[in-house]
């Protein structure tokens, strides 16, 4: 069974990470060239076009939802284990 | 993470696959795996819509590669299908994966594009083991575990009786 605290250490880690990478990768996409996370250049080197959002705040909201999950793994860490009969779901062998 | 040592795989961080974060960072893994080649097809569909030329033309310096000369052979006379597919395959692909549709045999085509681009870019610099590398086993790994039942559309399709009277689809399912 799992706790209320799992399940918002998934939904906000996962959230997060879609968010960073998939949602705002499509807002990317759609907006325009550069269709991706990087500047356009010419051949001279000079930045022709910039992405819409810039690839910080997408890295950041992917750091922040790898932390949660740092976060949550203290977390697991720091609190007792609970004392479970693991041993009744074992099969002995015949 | 913490475990009991009676059973180190057991309880508090599920290693089986019916535990909750199992299925949660499978899911999360297909989602961004399929996001990578949705985004890679929808650009080239954009910019190019289903006249890939590099296509062709990637596949034709492909010399003294692993593969002998399948991957040259496919450039010189399978360009009227590696033009409009690679865009096109790598967009549905990318679709499949999302959705958890079809994962396994979406999964597959990405192994072959993989393949083809870890071959064909040799970026051995750093040794064999690369991100192309790396995302190659990703489509292994979706396959392996069948990802597609975790929150995906496969968990309901393999429900259906169609494929109940088929169980040999789940091979391209899963």
């Amino acid at each position: 069974m799992t706790d209320i605290i799992d399940k918002a250490a998934m939904a906000l880690s996962g959230g997060l990470l879609v968010l960073g990478v998939v949602v705002m990768g499509l807002i990317e996409t759609l907006a325009g060239k550069p269709f991706g996370a990087a500047p356009i250049t010419n051949d001279a080197g000079e930045i022709v076009a910039t992405p819409m959002i810039d690839p910080t705040i997408r890295t950041g909201l992917v750091l922040a939802g790898i932390a949660v999950l740092g976060i949550y793994a203290a977390y697991k860490l720091a609190t007792p284990v609970p004392e479970e009969t693991a041993a009744s779901r074992e099969v002995t062998a015949d | 993470m913490s475990y009991q040592a009676t059973n180190p795989l057991g309880e508090a961080f599920e290693l089986e696959l019916d535990g909750p974060w199992t299925a949660y960072w499978l899911a999360m893994l297909r989602v961004l795996t399929g996001w990578w080649f949705f985004h890679a097809g929808v650009t080239k569909l954009i910019e190019d819509g289903l006249n890939f030329a590099y296509g062709p033309a990637y596949m034709q310096q492909m010399t003294g590669t692993a593969l002998g000369p399948i991957p040259v052979w496919m450039g010189n006379n399978l360009a009227w299908l590696i033009a409009p597919g690679v865009p096109l395959f790598e967009t549905l692909i990318g679709l499949a994966l999302i959705a958890g549709a079809l994962t396994r045999l979406a999964a597959f085509g990405g192994v072959v594009f993989m393949t083809l681009f870890w071959v064909g870019n040799a970026g051995f610099g750093h040794g064999l083991v690369n991100s192309d590398f790396m995302g190659l086993l990703l489509f292994v790994t979706m396959i392996v575990l069948g990802t597609g039942r975790y929150y995906g559309l496969d968990a309901i399709i393999e429900k259906m009786e169609f494929v109940r009277q088929r169980p040999r689809l789940k091979y391209l399912l899963g």
